[in-house]
C-alpha cells in the first residue's frame, strides 16, 4: 500500500453553505431571495438557510410550516447531494493543480498541503494567491494559512472572502490565543461549562494547567487544551491515486466478430470498475490491448473527456475505435487497463455516501427530467409537491398543501 | 418551489343535504343515505373566528362512504375527507 503524502503546512479552503451556494450557482434568482434547502433525509426539515432567510428568523432544523410562517416569500429547494458532490469533486480536482496533497473534510471544506510549495510559488501569500486563482471563479471562498489543520481552519473562519488570513510560522500560539473558544470542536454542553468557568478565549484555556483541564473534562479536555495551546499540529493527509487496474480475458478460440469483442469488453470494464482500489476515483484514461492471431497486436489508448465511473461511458469510445479501426485478425486475448484516475465519483459520491440519499438523488433527477419534458409539451407546470403545513390541525384542510414543483 | 403558491388540500366541497326530522342526513345531492355511522363535533379557534362543525359519516346507497359536516355558524353542508 503506497504511503499517503502529508503536509504540516496547511491552507484551509472553506466555502460556507456549500450546498446552498451550488443551488444559487445554477439558479441565479435564488441569490436575491430568502432561500432554504430541505434536509436530504426524510425529516422534511430545513438543512441550510440563506442569510436573507436567517434575517427573517428562519433557522436550520425548522419545519417547512414554521419557516413559511416566519417568511412567506421563502424559496424552498429540494437537496441534490449528487450535484453537490460533483461540484465539490471538481473543486478538489482544481486544488490538486496547486498541490498534490489535498484532504477533503466535508462538503465545502478542504485542506491543501503547503509543504514544498514555496519552491514553486514563493511565500505563503503567493501560494494562497495560487489557490485563490483556481477556486475563486464562482465561489465566495474563505482562506486561511497556518501550520496544522486546526490553526488553518481557525484562520479561514476569521477570513473575509478575498482576504485570506495567513498565520506566520511560529505565530500560531499568539494567533490562537486571541480566538474565542467557539472555534474549538465542542459539544454545546462543554461549551457552556467552559463559559461558566469564565473561559472565553483559547488563550484563557491554554493558560490553565493541562492536567487541570484533563481532570475536569477528561480526554476531550486534553485534546482541546493541546489544540488551544497550538501543541497539536495535525498534518494534511492527501489521497493516493491507485495503480493501473488490469482485467484480461483469454479466448479459447480466436474471436473475430465485433459483437463478441464488444461483449467481452463490457465484461472487462465491469470487472475493472468493481475493483476495490477504484473506490473514490473516476476513470480518466483507459487502454485496451488485443493479442491477435499470428503474433500481432492491437492497441487503443483513450483519454476520457469527463472522468467517469460509468461502464457505458468508459466503453463508448473503445467500441467506436473497435468499429472504426478493428484488429487486423482474430483476437486471442483482450486486456483492459484503467490507467489514470480523477478524485471523486458521481456514482460513489464522496459525502452523500449512503445508498438512500443516492437513490433519492437519482429519483429526483429522473423526476426533474420528466417534469421538464411535461413542461415543454404542455407549456405549463402541472406537477405539485404535497407538504405538511399543520399536520396536527383538527381541520383537515389545514394539514397538507400543494406547492408548485419547479425542478 | 415558492412558499407563496400554497394551495390547500382537502378543501371542503359544498353539497346539498336533506335532513330528516331528527337532523340526520337523508340524502346528499341525488344520492340517498343508507346508513349513518359516526357523528362528532369540532370547536376550534374560539379565540378569533370560531369554527364549529358537526361531522357525520354516512354510507350512501350503493356502498359509497362520505364524510359530511355542517358549518354550525352558517348552517351550510360540506363534504370532506376526514
Amino acid at each position: 500500500m503506497p504511503q499517503r503524502p502529508t503536509s504540516s503546512l496547511a491552507a484551509c479552503v472553506w466555502i460556507p453553505l456549500f450546498p446552498l451556494r451550488c443551488e444559487e450557482a445554477r439558479r441565479e434568482e435564488l441569490a436575491t431571495h430568502p432561500t432554504a434547502l430541505l434536509a436530504p433525509d426524510l425529516s422534511r426539515k430545513l438543512w441550510q438557510v440563506s442569510p436573507l432567510a436567517r434575517r427573517a428568523g428562519v433557522r436550520p432544523g425548522m419545519t417547512v410550516s414554521q419557516a413559511i410562517g416566519l417568511c412567506p416569500t421563502l424559496r424552498l429547494c429540494e437537496p441534490d447531494p449528487v450535484h453537490y458532490d460533483e461540484r465539490f469533486a471538481r473543486l478538489l480536482a482544481a486544488l490538486n493543480e496547486v498541490s498534490p496533497v489535498v484532504e477533503p473534510e466535508e462538503l465545502g471544506l478542504a485542506y491543501v498541503g503547503g509543504d514544498g510549495l514555496e519552491g514553486i510559488f514563493g511565500g505563503p501569500e503567493k501560494i494562497v494567491e495560487a489557490i485563490e486563482c483556481v477556486v475563486r471563479g464562482s465561489w465566495c471562498v474563505r482562506l486561511g494559512w497556518a501550520r496544522g489543520k486546526f490553526a488553518s481552519w481557525v484562520a479561514a473562519s476569521r477570513a473575509k472572502p478575498g482576504e485570506a488570513v495567513i498565520v506566520p510560522s511560529g505565530g500560531e500560539g499568539k494567533f490562537l490565543a486571541a480566538q474565542p473558544i467557539a472555534v474549538l470542536p465542542l459539544d454545546p454542553d462543554t461549551h457552556r461549562r467552559l463559559r461558566q468557568l469564565g473561559i472565553r478565549t483559547l488563550g484563557a484555556l491554554a493558560a490553565l494547567p493541562e492536567e487541570a483541564v484533563t481532570a475536569q473534562f477528561g480526554a476531550l479536555g486534553r485534546r482541546l487544551w493541546r489544540l488551544a495551546a497550538g501543541h497539536t499540529v495535525e498534518p494534511v493527509v492527501g489521497g493516493v491515486a491507485p495503480e493501473p487496474i488490469v482485467a484480461a480475458l483469454t479466448f479459447f478460440t480466436p474471436v473475430g466478430e465485433r459483437d463478441l469483442l464488444e461483449r467481452a469488453l463490457d465484461q472487462l470494464i465491469a470487472r475493472a470498475l468493481k475493483d476495490p482500489r477504484r473506490i473514490g476515483w473516476r476513470v480518466q484514461a483507459v487502454r485496451l490491448r488485443a493479442e491477435v492471431e499470428g503474433g500481432r497486436s492491437w492497441l487503443a489508448d483513450i483519454l476520457l473527456k469527463d472522468p467517469t465511473a460509468d461502464g457505458a461511458r468508459v466503453a463508448a469510445p473503445l467500441k467506436t475505435r473497435l468499429e472504426q479501426a478493428p484488429p487486423a485478425g482474430a483476437v486471442t486475448r483482450l486486456v483492459l487497463e484503467l490507467t489514470a484516475f480523477a478524485p471523486g465519483t458521481t456514482e460513489l459520491q464522496l459525502f452523500a455516501r449512503d445508498a438512500v440519499a443516492a437513490a433519492r438523488a437519482g429519483q429526483r433527477r429522473a423526476l426533474e427530467s420528466a417534469a421538464r419534458e411535461i413542461q415543454q409539451r404542455i407549456k405549463r407546470s402541472c406537477l405539485y409537491h404535497v407538504i405538511e403545513v399543520q399536520p396536527w390541525s383538527r381541520l383537515p384542510e389545514r394539514r397538507y398543501a400543494l406547492i408548485d414543483y419547479e425542478p | 418551489m415558492r412558499a407563496d403558491r400554497l394551495r390547500s388540500l382537502n378543501v371542503p366541497r359544498p353539497v346539498t343535504v336533506v335532513l330528516d326530522e331528527n337532523g340526520v342526513p337523508r340524502s346528499v345531492g341525488d344520492a340517498t343515505v343508507d346508513v349513518t355511522l359516526e357523528a362528532w363535533r369540532i370547536d376550534d379557534e374560539w379565540w378569533r373566528l370560531p369554527i364549529v362543525r358537526r361531522y357525520v359519516e354516512v354510507v350512501l346507497e350503493g356502498g359509497g362512504r362520505l364524510v359530511l359536516f355542517e358549518d354550525m355558524t352558517t348552517q351550510q353542508w360540506f363534504a370532506q375527507k376526514p
